[in-house]
């Protein structure tokens, strides 16, 4: 559907397009017709007469089209309506004017007579009947205009609505890894025979990581306290399933508790150490999280065994590149995040934040600009 | 490793060796309350990695394989692949959309854990009929891009040599193994697959017709529309076996 909605909109635009020529046409052509009908027999035998209003069709529809483009380029239909209704009330006195004008110019240089020879009536006549036919034709375009806006708007929230429903279905399924949680579930239910108050706890802690992460929230960034409360329950879930073949050291420096970090930046880091480090090692190995302040930033390192490798092609890179391009919209280019190989078999994960406290305390603050 | 306990008395004069390939010890002692409702299945053995597992194929020679495909250091696809005969297979997975993917078409049975009983009773009842209805036929366990089977030997009607690579031909499917012709040639029952010539073997009983070619040169019709020019030699070679 959002794939598709840019191409609806130009085919619909196409199609406003000519019906506009075809009004333009239709109208303006109407309009002569009945003006010529109306005119004496006599008159209408003139070729000044029939010539004043074949030209007259063809520079309405120029001052009427340049009207349109100045009202699209100026976008008075999208500013407030009653200073709207004044400058179209004035564009319309201008057109009628000068197509006036031009009528009575036209008929001077055609017949070589002074313009106002026969007495200004004419001229206010004409005067009347052209501002009317322009207010006429501006009562019609705003009209059709504003139709048209309404159901671009429309179908423009549809697509939105659409676009949102996706992404969260997508952040769904980045939330919860299904092969984490199947094999939860799997242990879960060998644990209930087996050890039925481990079985409990196991499923309370995944109610924990569940709620966390599923649960919709309107900020971007959260205490690292509550992250560090999501890995805990995390690690202690995979150490049922790993056993002795997952060793966690968690070391936090009691000041960083309290730093705002962008939502499940810690859980990604450690989910992926599990998944492309511990997972990989049939003897296992060890997982340390640490965080502290250094000279007003943020440091979070994530430690495992294993090594960087040529990595598979799966959700990890977009895992990360999720992470970074989140930490990049809430920080601007002062976070960082790398992963590098410490020594063949360790690798190690480093986020970095500025520990600014009025930009991490806040919530969703875009980053000062540079 | 474990080993399995000493038969219970009363348990079924048939019995289905399996071993339990699996990193978890968990997932191991669950698979093992499930299939205790199973007297047929005889657990000869536990491995907690592919290694592991090897050990214990070549000791037990197990009838069945339940097996795990996330596993550290060898998958269970990775494992398959190294057997020259597998035996049947059983693949277990929490949740892996791309070998789902790979079973869909084809004949080994899989369970996705936590696994549901009357699932694993199913997938057990045609372990059965396969292993009783017919002896226990020669396996290979191919794995094209996107999908795997367990072929019967008997039902590979052609085999094409790509270089190091050789192109199996059964029912409707042609994937490459990355095994030589002629290491696969090693295994073949020689009175049913004929080397046809220096790119193929045949399976005789998939041949419709021979005709003749130019010289004395035979050509073999095969099952599927595959038409086999032979060398001299193997015409020959063809037409002693084919009068006897």
């Amino acid at each position: 559907m959002s794939a598709s909605a840019p191409h609806d909109f130009a085919h619909e635009s196409r199609g406003w397009r000519s019906a506009y020529w075809i009004c333009q046409v239709v109208g303006w052509g109407s309009y002569v017709t009945v003006g010529l009908a109306m005119v004496p027999a006599d008159a209408r035998a003139q070729p000044a007469v029939i010539g004043g209003y074949v030209l007259f069709f063809f520079y309405s529809i120029a001052l009427t089209h340049a009207l349109r483009a100045l009202i699209r380029r100026r976008q008075w239909l999208s500013v407030a309506p009653g200073r709207t209704a004044l400058r179209l009330i004035g564009a319309v006195a201008a057109v009628g004017t000068i197509q006036a004008a031009l009528i009575v110019l036209v008929q001077a240089i055609w017949t070589w007579t002074p313009p106002f020879a026969a007495g200004p009536r004419f001229a206010i006549l004409m005067w009347f009947n052209t501002t009317a036919a322009s207010a006429f034709w501006i009562t019609v375009y705003t009209g059709i205009t504003s139709l048209q806006r309404t159901r671009r708007a429309r179908l423009h929230a549809v697509a939105l609505e659409l676009g949102m429903r996706e992404a969260r279905l997508q952040s769904l399924e980045a939330q919860v890894n299904p092969h984490f949680l199947f094999n939860c579930l799997n242990s879960v239910r060998g644990l209930i025979v087996e050890n039925p108050p481990r079985a409990q706890d196991m499923v309370t802690r995944l109610a924990n990581i569940l709620r966390h992460n599923l649960v919709r929230r309107a900020d971007a960034t959260e205490p690292l306290a509550d992250q560090i409360a999501v890995i805990t329950d995390y690690l202690e879930l995979e150490s049922v399933r790993f056993e002795e073949r997952l060793r966690t050291r968690i070391e936090i420096d009691p000041v960083t508790v309290g730093c705002r970090v962008p939502w499940m930046l810690l859980q990604t880091l450690v989910e992926n150490a599990i998944k492309h480090g511990i997972a990989h090692l049939p003897a296992g190995g060890e997982i340390v999280v640490q965080s502290r302040l250094l000279q007003g930033t943020l440091e979070i390192t994530v430690e495992n065994s294993g090594s960087l490798g040529p990595s598979p092609a799966d959700s990890t890179q977009i895992g990360l590149a999720n992470l970074r391009e989140r930490l990049r919209l809430l920080n601007g280019s002062t976070a960082t995040l790398d992963l590098v190989a410490l020594a063949p078999n360790r690798v190690r994960a480093t986020a970095r934040l500025p520990h600014d406290p009025t930009l991490l305390n806040s919530q969703n603050n875009p980053p000062p600009p540079s | 490793m474990k080993h399995a306990p000493p038969r219970p008395p009363g348990s079924p004069a048939v019995l289905i060796k399996t071993l339990l390939i699996d990193d978890e010890r968990i997932a191991h002692a669950e698979l093992r309350r499930l299939l205790a409702a199973h007297p047929e299945i005889e657990i000869v053995g536990e491995a907690r990695n592919g290694d592991e597992a090897l050990e214990l194929i070549a000791k037990n020679s197990p009838d069945l394989l339940f097996l795990d495909i996330q596993m550290p250091g060898m998958t269970g696809f990775d494992l398959l692949g190294q057997l020259d005969e597998p035996p049947q297979v059983i693949f277990t997975t929490a949740f892996d959309q791309h070998a789902v993917q790979a079973f869909e078409a084809s004949a080994i049975d899989y369970l996705m854990k936590p696994v549901a009983p009357a699932r694993l009773a199913a997938a057990l009842q045609k372990i059965r009929q396969s292993s009783t209805s017919l002896p226990r036929l020669d396996q290979v366990f191919v794995r094209d891009s996107e999908r795997c089977w367990l072929v019967q030997l008997a039902d590979i009607v052609l085999l094409e040599s790509e270089g190091n690579y050789t192109r199996l031909f059964f029912a409707h499917e042609k994937p490459l193994i990355p095994r030589s012709l002629a290491q696969l040639e090693e295994r073949l029952d020689p009175a049913v697959f004929f080397r046809a010539s220096r790119q193929h073997i045949v399976n005789l009983k998939a041949v419709e017709r021979v005709d003749p070619g130019v010289a004395d040169n035979l050509i073999a019709s095969v099952k599927g529309g595959h038409k086999i020019e032979m060398s001299r030699r193997q015409s020959a070679r063809l037409r002693e076996i084919l009068s006897l």
